[in-house]
């Protein structure tokens, strides 16, 4: 049964990689080929978010509950993937900006936001190093990560409207405004659901990973 | 009660209880978890698997609760550096809402002059301080890691006067101390390590 | 146990500012980092005061980042010491957590208004600067500092239980206050040029709100076991 899911995974974004190339058309105002990026831009920023919120709903089921160490587990393995996501995005999203406006980096809402996820991941990451004790590590990264919970609106939604004035219009919204043609919506769409399918595998995968560790090291869990 | 510390088991299904006048004697050699079990009984750790419960005419205290009613002595407490011994007390009292004449009666009963800044006490000073401190809220529940521990023999006259009379008036205590050392009341022992 | 919740927490704080006192050690951290920091780059930039341009971009952000700095230098230590050198148990036995955290706060709030009560005047006479709204800028340092006092009660409780707390706590408040550090910017370009930019000074105390309701919630977690 898993094998046919991960098989059907595969196919699914074999035609997704393919649909972005060939079958959706290009959008309207975007220089050559450049806007088949947003089809693995958005999807894998959107990606970085679940992410992000996914630690932190599993942090407060973590401290409101009996402490099941597979809450904990399951937070810090959404980080971890949440960062590799994140880092592809801004990538992408680098790439895609040099293309069009020149250069790499604008401080653009979207592109502050996921630096400052990007932050806020390696900060729980390295909370986590600095603390030998299992159960302290879980207790405290994730008062860490629902503090982040907290915080958040204020990062994603405040904090890119406070960035210097000069900055040119927030290109990356201009997208979503964007008069989405029924083939892109549908390319756009199929590659979102495709990625997030991947995030919560590849987040199965590492939990299991992540209890095979604990068990080696620690005995039953 | 378990609990680990990464690949080191500290505690391993220990067991146990006692009752009130009664004084349960926890022995073992060195490093067989005995600090770690008052520590979880005192609710400054959290075991990794088992209970403990704490019963009050059928009711059972949550670990706050046990937290702030358990008279708790150890080597590793530490009180304000800065601060007398009288200092130290009446904060203390403050927290736990209490008169500062409590502090008073303790440290004179244990033969200790409040003026001295911690810092500046003697190890056996410290351990008169310990006991001041873990009882000043008259505590039903008593915790005592190795608490005879620097004492001369008037420190710890004082201190097992105290210790019966609190037990007299229906406390209980869980004691870890090496064998030689002597306990009243035992009602029950408890062999760790090996 | 009948004490109340506040005079638990004033207790905290009393003794907090006693040791503090007596040692002087945290007031004599800030004020070392502040002076210093603040002291080179008058060297390097001069009165720029005089400069609007100038003035408007880079003084409120020298400013935040001095104030910042110095807090991460000198804060931290307000729990750190408690568990280095194990006065920390007695306080868990004795006091409730609320309290804890409350005492705290208030006393590394009061440190955080000792570091910008050095920094503001000084950065006033050693720049040169023209304060278009005196009223604005006070009130940017409150809110300003009661974020990072806030956020610093909750993260120095959570380093002082690892190891290496002093990056570690640079580490994790950065996520955390840039908003804050963000707006409390914003709200001090305001106060020196005079020209206003949107609700600032509400967001910047709806951050602080919220930290300090999630300090409540959270500290009991991340103090006790």
């Amino acid at each position: 049964m898993k094998r046919l899911l991960a098989l059907s995974l595969w196919l699914w974004m074999a035609v997704v990689i393919w649909a972005a190339f060939h079958w959706a058309p290009l959008a309207a105002g975007f220089k050559g080929q450049s806007s088949r990026i947003l089809f693995f831009h958005v999807p894998v920023a959107w990606v970085s978010f679940v992410a992000f919120m996914t630690a932190g709903v599993e942090s407060v089921r973590y401290l409101a509950g009996r402490r099941d160490p597979r809450h904990d587990r399951s937070a810090a393995a959404a980080v971890e993937l949440g960062q590799v996501f994140a880092v592809l995005a801004t990538v992408t999203g680098a790439i895609w900006a040099r293309i069009m406006w020149g250069s790499y980096w604008n401080w653009d809402p979207r592109q502050s936001a996921i630096v400052v996820t990007m932050l806020y991941y390696a900060a729980y990451l390295a909370l986590r190093q600095a603390i030998a004790d299992g159960p302290s590590r879980a207790r405290l990264s994730a008062a860490y990560a629902v503090l982040g919970l907290v915080v958040s609106p204020f990062l994603y939604f405040v904090l890119p409207r406070l960035g210097f004035s000069l900055h040119p219009e927030p290109v990356i919204n201009a997208a979503g405004k964007l008069e989405v043609e029924s083939r892109m919506l549908a390319v756009l769409t199929a590659s979102s659901l495709g990625f997030t399918v991947l995030f919560y595998w590849l987040h199965a995968l590492r939990r299991r990973l992540g209890a095979v560790a604990a068990h080696r090291d620690e005995g039953v869990e | 009660m378990s609990r680990r510390f990464g690949p080191l088991r500290a505690l391993v299904d220990a067991s146990g209880e006692v009752a009130a006048g009664g004084v349960l004697s926890v022995r073992g050699p060195n490093g067989c978890g005995k600090s770690t079990l008052l520590r979880c009984l005192a609710g400054l750790l959290r075991p990794d698997r088992g209970t403990i419960a704490a019963r009050e005419g059928g009711r059972e205290l949550a670990s706050d609760e046990r937290r702030s009613r358990v008279g708790y002595v150890a080597p590793d407490v530490a009180f304000y550096d800065e601060l007398s011994g009288r200092e130290n007390l009446r904060l203390y009292s403050r927290l736990r809402g209490l008169p500062p004449g409590r502090g008073e009666i303790l440290l004179e009963r244990l033969g200790l002059a409040g003026e001295r800044p911690f810092h500046a006490m003697s190890s056996g000073m410290r351990q008169r301080l310990r006991w001041a401190f873990a009882l000043l809220h008259a505590p039903d529940i008593l915790l005592l890691d190795e608490p005879f521990q620097n004492f001369d023999a008037a420190g710890e006259r004082a201190a097992r006067e105290l210790l019966a009379e609190r037990l007299a008036a229906g406390a209980l205590a869980v004691v870890a101390s090496p064998s030689d050392v002597a306990l009243p009341r035992v009602t029950g022992e408890l062999l760790l390590g090996g | 146990m009948s004490s109340s919740w506040a005079a638990e927490a004033a207790a905290v704080f009393v003794k907090d500012w006693r040791c503090e006192l007596r040692t002087r050690h945290a007031v004599a951290t800030l004020a070392l980092f502040a002076l210093t920091t603040l002291l080179v780059a008058s060297l390097v930039l001069g009165p720029i005061g005089n400069d609007a341009e100038m003035s408007r971009r880079v003084v409120p952000v020298l400013v935040w980042l001095i104030v910042l700095f110095a807090a991460a230098a000198g804060l931290p230590r307000a729990f750190v010491h408690e568990e280095e050198s194990r006065t920390a148990i007695a306080l868990r036995l004795a006091a409730r957590p609320s309290a804890v955290f409350a005492g705290k706060l208030v006393h590394i709030a009061t440190l955080v208004a000792a570091i910008e009560a050095i920094v503001a005047p000084l950065a006033v006479a050693l720049f040169d600067l023209r304060v278009a709204a005196a009223a604005e800028l006070v009130a940017a340092l409150a809110a300003g500092g009661l974020a990072i006092a806030a956020a610093t009660t909750l993260l120095a409780a959570i380093v002082a239980q690892g190891r290496g707390a002093s990056t570690l706590f640079a580490v994790l408040a950065l996520p955390v206050l840039l908003p804050a550090l963000a707006l409390a910017v914003a709200a001090t370009r305001v106060a020196l040029t005079g020209v206003a930019e949107g609700n600032l000074l509400t967001l910047l105390l709806l951050y602080d709100g919220s930290v300090v309701v999630a300090g409540f919630l959270l500290f009991p977690a991340i103090w006790n076991p």
